[in-house]
């Protein structure tokens, strides 16, 4: 085998190695193949030393983030800044998503011709609002010209409250002459004091200083940390998808978010999110992280759109179903975050959040309402953890139908990070295989095509998953039989290892727990850091997730590591390669 | 019925002999309209900001400018419908060549713009012919040329598409560039199972090789912006070019600062200000007015909300295209049906139970692809009423589809085995004369793709005959 010092002198090369045969594009066609076991464990042994040999050698962290805000960010953000109660982002174009599966990653925030026009559209309208409504008014209007105040003294007092929120950092005084300036020559032009405001108030909310997240590159070839105002933002968006708020502001101006437990106390107060006596949550900003993450994380956003049920689903599913379906993982999550629970409750647990509509469903008896409510959850449930939520059983069936398949895929792909790779191409059709002409049911019909070699490879670990969900239908209700046939729900994987049913699924899992946090680790990082990871974060993702490991799987301390970690309070100097030597914790 | 061969395919039957199928609209239960809804509108033109975005025609366009047809004066137009998934192929391609030719089952549809149509076989687009099953096959799908595999990072489509070649050359002509429009929103996620970001398979027209364009997908608000672009007003002009004045010194401020590396995330920025300072400028110097051909009545306006409706949503996206070409706010459009691998439930047609994909995926089974074609049948009925609509529309002599030039297609031929061989690919319109329709246009197997392209580009009026992988114009093509 490979040794580490021959992988430390061309790693380059063997990244690419790596990568060739992973995509099977290596060996080439015409030559000898290896297994499928033996490419897998060359790839995982070459992977270990390449990971090895970067982790040595400390982590570089990443570019000064430059990227505009996302939609989310956008309507948060104008919501927060203006207190106002519009979603000031409804006509902005909608975000793709890039890196770790986001749509906050910077290498996919591209900007359209369309955009300047649509920001300064929504910066009219949300300010027009703002500008009705008394609250909001005497917020912005700080100011207004009197006898003692001129049109000018008033604008710029105005303007030294608005920028540094605007901007989310202190402004120079260069910056309040320059829109001082442009106030002078708006009210020659308007001849009156509030439309020559607003039009100052909109420049800014179009301004690029308002819409992108702006890192300043440090001077120096070495990584630099964050400045404080850097990092208030950084925690800010992460945690809240929106601008930092008044505390925030107050710790960087007096510099102390470089400091470990300051950071610690600020992340359990901003993941807070108080719940009353009935069990429901209401409106905390962590919700918009619980939101925005789980969401993408488990693909539950394509309830409402990619996913529609058919018939016999369709007629069951209305809105109020949807609602129940699409907030329970949210709330759920957001539990996990302020009463900062173990992680595990993912895989396993015996609450969860369900309004009146979803109870009915999971026919769960009590009292509920529109709004989804903590409930104990009583014995033979059937519910508990992510794979008994009905927003991640539908999103891993197709329209009419289950799919051991894809829900097989969604285990592998969402909850270990291990994705099977695409079919090869110019697999024979299954019905050309004589076996699935006589094959009647579908675990008979994925049976027999588990009997060609090219697909039992992936399907054998694919399949066996799915199966162990069958007893929940396309919209996630519970079911023993189908068509008058009893559900098999058993399935064995290729190590040997046997299940029946989703309460022993879920034991299999948690025998792979760590495996199952490493993944949530990186994904969260990848939130964290609104982009795609390196070789190098990966060495990162590794000491958290162990230390989240020894601290009982506590959500708050994955929460916290990823905040202290190098990479959330470093950016790279003007050498790419340079690297912060600290292995063992950020100072 | 003859069956078309194709070429890379490994499957057999099983089933019982399939039969391509003709539908009546009352059979596919499609027999709701949003015609009539649309005109009852309520509080037409209530919600309407001021325009802002006023814009004018240089005086030099009224002759002989390079997109319009010099014998009317009138211009030309060219917009690309894509479609996910592909069709069942054994009921897409007309048994006969040339002028003499019968329409396939699934493009009986079209029976009342037979003349207007160019049906094209054995294009392919080589470029797109690796990588993965769909995305590839997406992006590339106007750029013919081979996408980046990339979540995000070095995202890049390594060209630009044909569309944004003909907006290049048009836009300064029209007030918009280009409209990029679709149905459904950017797909969530990546594919970490092929290793693309549904951002591929989510965009078909690329101003550059890292630009895809955003898409709308609220007919109102592209109504809202064709309405401000045919309803000049010069009050709020010099308003906005002082905002605008601030806000592009601070992003040059910005720029100035940033490595050389980052600053091209500005350089999009300083663009997209700047397009709307360019043209305010046109407006406050003087210039003849841009007029549009045909005034917009607010009585057109579709509803304040997205429909929930596919059918009516589709529909109405279509209106919108047509309203653009018929005023002149633009001349190029892209519209996609769905994004690529789209589950979309066609449960609304009847005998259609699965999604999109799955149904694609039919493996040969008879009741699948019966659904397959059911689906193709639906989507070639939208682009026919297209067509039928822009040939109601009067132009001088002629019609705007005489003056369009309309295609249709998707990126891969059939859905079981994602090839990108001989793709359904549909022209309608007689680009000014230019195009020579009323034909099934058989070409060489594996002609390129791009070879339509450039003369389609041709036709719009751009100084060329060459378009990424294309080897000429496509013979036949042109009139």
């Amino acid at each position: 085998m490979v040794k580490d010092y021959q992988i430390k002198n061309d790693l380059n090369h063997w990244t690419k190695i790596i990568q060739r045969l992973s995509d099977q594009t290596m060996p080439p066609e015409e030559s000898e193949q290896p297994t499928q076991e033996i490419r897998e464990e060359m790839i995982r042994s070459v992977n270990q030393s390449i990971q090895a040999v970067i982790c040595d050698d400390g982590i570089s962290p990443g570019r000064p983030v430059l990227r505009r805000l996302n939609r989310t960010e956008y309507a948060n953000t104008v919501r927060d800044l203006l207190g106002i109660h519009v979603n000031a982002a409804h006509a902005l174009p909608d975000d793709g998503a890039g890196g770790e599966g986001f749509d906050n990653a910077s290498e996919t925030l591209f900007i359209s011709p369309i955009h300047a026009e649509k920001y300064l559209d929504a910066a009219r309208e949300a300010l027009s609002h703002a500008l009705l409504d008394p609250s909001p008014r005497s917020r912005l209007l700080t100011s207004a010209p009197s006898e003692s105040i001129t049109p000018t003294t008033a604008a710029e007092q105005i303007l030294r409250q608005f920028l540094p929120r605007a901007f989310r950092r202190p402004v120079t005084e260069n910056e309040i002459a320059e829109y001082s300036g442009l106030f002078a020559v708006a009210l020659a032009q308007e001849e009156r004091f509030e439309p020559a405001i607003t039009l100052v108030l909109e420049a800014a909310m179009t301004s690029p200083k308002f819409l992108f997240h702006l890192e300043s590159p440090p001077a120096s070839e070495e990584p630099a940390k964050l400045s404080s105002y850097e990092m208030a933002n950084r925690i800010s968006y992460f945690l809240w998808n929106s601008m930092p708020d008044q505390t925030l502001f107050d710790l960087a101006n007096s510099n102390q978010l470089q400091n470990d437990t300051v950071l610690a106390e600020q992340v359990r107060r901003m993941l807070n999110s108080p719940i009353n006596n009935g069990g429901l949550r209401r409106g905390a900003k962590v919700r918009e992280f619980a939101a925005s993450f789980t969401e993408q994380w488990l693909g539950t956003r394509a309830l409402g759109r990619e996913f529609e049920p058919a018939a016999p689903y369709a007629s069951l599913y209305d809105s109020e179903l949807e609602g129940g379906m699409k907030y329970e993982p949210i709330f759920f999550f957001e539990d996990l975050l302020s009463d900062n629970r173990s992680i595990l409750n993912l895989i396993d647990s015996d609450f969860s959040y369900l309004n009146n509509r979803l109870a009915r469903h999971y026919q769960v008896a009590g009292e509920f309402r529109e709004q989804p409510k903590r409930i104990e959850l009583p014995a033979e449930s059937h519910r508990g953890g992510l794979l008994g939520m009905s927003a991640v059983l539908a999103v891993s069936s197709l329209p009419h139908r289950t799919s051991p398949v894809i829900r097989g895929k969604w285990i592998l792909e969402t909850l270990l990070g291990t994705p099977p790779p695409p079919p090869p191409p110019n697999v024979p059709d299954l019905d050309s295989d004589s076996n699935m002409v006589t094959a009647k049911s579908l675990r008979e019909r994925l049976e027999a095509h588990r009997d060609n070699p090219n697909c039992s490879s992936c399907h054998a670990s694919l399949d066996p998953l799915g199966f162990g969900l069958e007893n929940y239908d396309v919209l996630g209700r519970w079911r023993s039989e189908e068509n008058g046939n009893l559900i098999d729900a058993t399935g064995s994987l290729p190590d040997g290892t046997k299940f029946d049913g989703v309460e022993e699924l879920k034991q299999v899992l948690l025998e792979r727990k760590d495996q199952f946090v490493r993944h949530l680790t990186t994904k969260m990082l990848g939130y964290a850091l609104g982009r795609g990871l390196t070789a190098e974060d990966r060495c990162v993702v590794d000491e958290i997730a162990q230390k989240v490991r020894q601290d009982d799987y506590k959500m708050q301390t994955l929460v916290i590591e990823i905040v202290q970690s190098v990479p959330f309070r470093y950016k790279m100097g003007s050498d790419p390669n340079a690297s912060v030597i600290t292995t063992a914790s950020a100072p | 019925m003859k069956r078309n061969a194709p070429r890379h395919t490994t499957t057999q039957r099983h089933t019982a002999p399939r039969r391509c199928k003709t539908f009546s609209l009352r059979e596919l239960g499609n027999t709701r309209t949003s015609i009539d809804r649309r005109t009852l509108l309520r509080g037409t033109g209530a919600a309407l900001a001021l325009p802002w975005l006023e814009v004018m025609r240089p005086s030099s366009v009224m002759s002989g400018e390079n997109t319009t047809d010099p014998s009317t004066n009138t211009p030309v137009r060219l917009a690309a419908l894509f479609v996910p998934n592909g069709v069942r192929q054994d009921c897409w391609t007309p048994n006969q060549e040339g002028t003499e030719f019968e329409l396939s089952p699934s493009l009986t549809p079209l029976k009342n713009v037979k003349d207007e149509l160019v049906v094209c076989t054995n294009l392919w687009n080589q470029a797109s012919n690796v990588g993965d099953g769909h995305y590839v096959k997406t992006s590339g799908f106007l750029t013919c040329t081979t996408i980046n595999k990339s979540l995000g990072i070095d995202l890049n489509c390594n060209g630009k598409s044909m569309d944004q070649v003909a907006a290049e050359r048009s836009q300064n002509q029209t007030p918009i560039a280009s409209l990029e429009l679709g149905i459904d929103p950017v797909t969530t996620g990546v594919d970490t199972n092929v290793g693309y970001t549904r951002v591929y398979g989510s965009h078909i027209a690329w101003a550059g090789p890292t630009s895809p364009l955003a898409r709308e997908l609220n007919p109102r608000l592209v109504f809202e912006r064709l309405f401000r672009a045919t309803n000049p007003k010069a009050s709020s002009a010099s308003r906005d070019s002082l905002l605008l004045d601030r806000v592009l010194s601070d992003a040059k401020e910005l720029h100035r600062q940033l490595g050389a590396a980052d600053r091209q995330r500005m350089d999009e920025y300083l663009q997209s200000v700047r397009s709307i300072e360019k043209r305010l400028n046109n407006q406050q110097h003087g210039m003849q007015s841009w007029e549009p051909i045909q005034k917009l009545s607010m009585d057109a306006a579709p509803p304040e909300q997205k429909p929930d409706d596919f059918p009516e949503h589709c529909r109405l996206m279509l209106d919108m295209i047509a309203l653009a070409f018929q005023t002149d706010s633009t001349r190029v459009c892209t519209f996609m049906f769905g994004n690529a691998v789209s589950g979309r439930n066609f449960s609304f047609l009847d005998g259609v139970s699965g999604g999109h994909h799955d149904t694609s995926h039919h493996q040969n089974e008879a009741s699948k692809l019966d659904a397959y074609q059911k689906i193709n049948h639906w989507h070639v009925t939208q682009y026919a009423y297209l067509l039928e609509k822009l040939q109601g529309m009067k132009e001088g002599e002629g019609s705007v589809l005489d003056h369009s030039m309309i295609l249709y297609g998707s990126g891969l031929r059939d859905g079981n085995s994602h090839n990108p061989h001989n793709l359904p690919i549909l022209l309608g319109g007689r680009g000014g004369g230019r195009i020579k329709t009323g034909q099934h246009l058989k070409s060489q197997n594996d002609t390129p793709l791009a070879n339509l392209y450039a003369g389609m580009l041709q036709a719009f009026g751009c100084d060329t005959d060459r378009f990424a992988d294309s080897t000429g114009i496509l013979p036949g093509l042109l009139a």
